[in-house]
């Protein structure tokens, strides 16, 4: 019983209710740092740092947060994680640091943290909530490797800087800048939606 | 504790908030306080390897070794470096910074001996847009000036030969011009610094 609720709650954000590609969240991110596949990973991994530790420190003091102020809080903690990972990159990833600039800050805003802290984190147990932080981090992560990968791959012809198309290529310039996001994203979701989420429309 | 009385509805959010509020300030500061060298070398190390690069001189990998190399060879005066380069030449390195697409580029300038010629730039901070603007920071970008001279003109990406043309970048055409202008602008007030003007 335990287990399967365990299992429910990881695997939901990864598939039927991603939080990308079901609920269109955190977009801003997906549009901003999805043009070169390194940054993409590091940001990911701030996301999913930050969804976890806050969801499960949330969780922690549930029972003492007053309502009316439950937001304030809520933006404190997931800042305090945020500005910790910002300091990290900044001291050991500089050259990291100084291309994702200031979208590393604001993974604040990103409504995925925020999303997960309210629906599920005030609700449940700290360790369960720590669970669907990370999954909610990775279904956020792989959905904007997925993208990172097309778009650096179409923009440059290289990937993970590394030049793997040879010269008859020529770079879509377009899939670089953010307008090649909402392409891809669109087409993605229309993809995903088509081909694996069908029996739900017609419930 | 009443559920609706004065203090839980009152002081006790407002207790609650200023608790949370100091932990987290402390853990920040902490964190802030205890990599702040590590921080401060990170930027000092980028500054020396833009520095060299200016100058046309190979950077090494290692850092500790950037460090070695800037000590034995280049000389802070007031507001520009001198760069005894391997060959026996000196070269004139100018801060400078100008206007981008998205915020400020702030560039290190290499003039040769006599204030003729380019040997190279390096970019200390930029905020273009990544995969077309940044890649002023590539290598093929930042090596195109050396032996170039001014006033410059901007022509298609990989096609500047003569010394007043500068490659533009396919796509990044708003930080291209940029670059330009700075360039123009650095290449007459770049020697009167030198020159103590």
């Amino acid at each position: 019983m335990a287990n399967s609720k365990l299992k429910k709650t990881f695997l939901t954000p990864l598939g039927k209710d991603n939080p990308v590609f079901v609920q269109v969240l955190g977009i801003c991110s997906t549009l901003a740092v999805t043009n070169k596949l390194e940054n993409t990973v590091v940001m990911t991994l701030g996301v999913m740092f930050t969804t976890m530790l806050s969801s499960f420190t949330l969780s922690l003091i549930r029972k003492h947060i007053p309502a009316r102020i439950r937001m304030m809080v809520e933006t404190m903690i997931i800042a305090t994680f945020v500005i910790i990972v910002d300091i990290v990159l900044k001291a050991y990833l500089p050259d990291i640091w100084k291309q994702l600039g200031p979208y590393v800050g604001l993974i604040i805003t990103n409504c995925i943290i925020m999303g997960r802290a309210e629906a599920f984190a005030l609700n449940n147990k700290p360790g369960l909530s720590l669970i669907d932080g990370l999954a909610s981090g990775m279904g956020y992560a792989y959905v904007l490797l997925i993208i990172a990968f097309i778009r650096e791959l179409l923009g440059t012809g290289s990937i993970w800087g590394i030049q793997v198309l040879g010269d008859w290529w020529t770079n879509w310039t377009i899939m670089i800048m953010p307008p090649g996001a909402f392409f891809m994203l669109a087409i993605f979701i229309w993809v995903v939606r088509e081909s694996f989420m069908k029996e739900k429309k017609e419930d | 504790m009443k559920k609706d009385g004065f203090y839980f509805l009152r002081v006790y959010p407002l207790v609650f908030m200023l608790i949370v509020t100091l932990i987290c300030i402390s853990i920040v500061t902490g964190l802030h306080l205890s990599t702040k060298s590590r921080v401060d070398a990170n930027e000092n190390l980028f500054l020396r390897t833009t520095v060299l690069q200016a100058a046309d001189v190979a950077v090494p990998e290692d850092f500790r070794e950037v460090n070695t190399l800037f000590e034995s060879i280049v000389s802070e005066e007031d507001s520009f470096y001198k760069v005894s380069r391997a060959d026996g030449s000196i070269s004139f390195v100018v801060p400078t910074e100008g206007a981008g697409l998205w915020g400020l580029i702030k560039l290190m300038v290499g003039f040769d001996e006599e204030l003729e010629e380019l040997t190279g730039i390096g970019i200390f901070a930029q905020n273009e847009t990544p995969g077309l603007g940044a890649r002023i920071e590539e290598e093929w970008y930042r090596t195109q000036f050396s032996g170039k001279q001014g006033p410059f003109v901007l022509v298609d990406e990989g096609a500047g030969d003569s010394p007043d043309e500068i490659d533009a970048i396919t796509g990044a055409t708003r930080t291209s011009r940029a670059m330009l202008s700075i360039l123009n602008d650095v290449f007459v007030s770049g020697p009167a610094v030198v020159r103590g003007e």
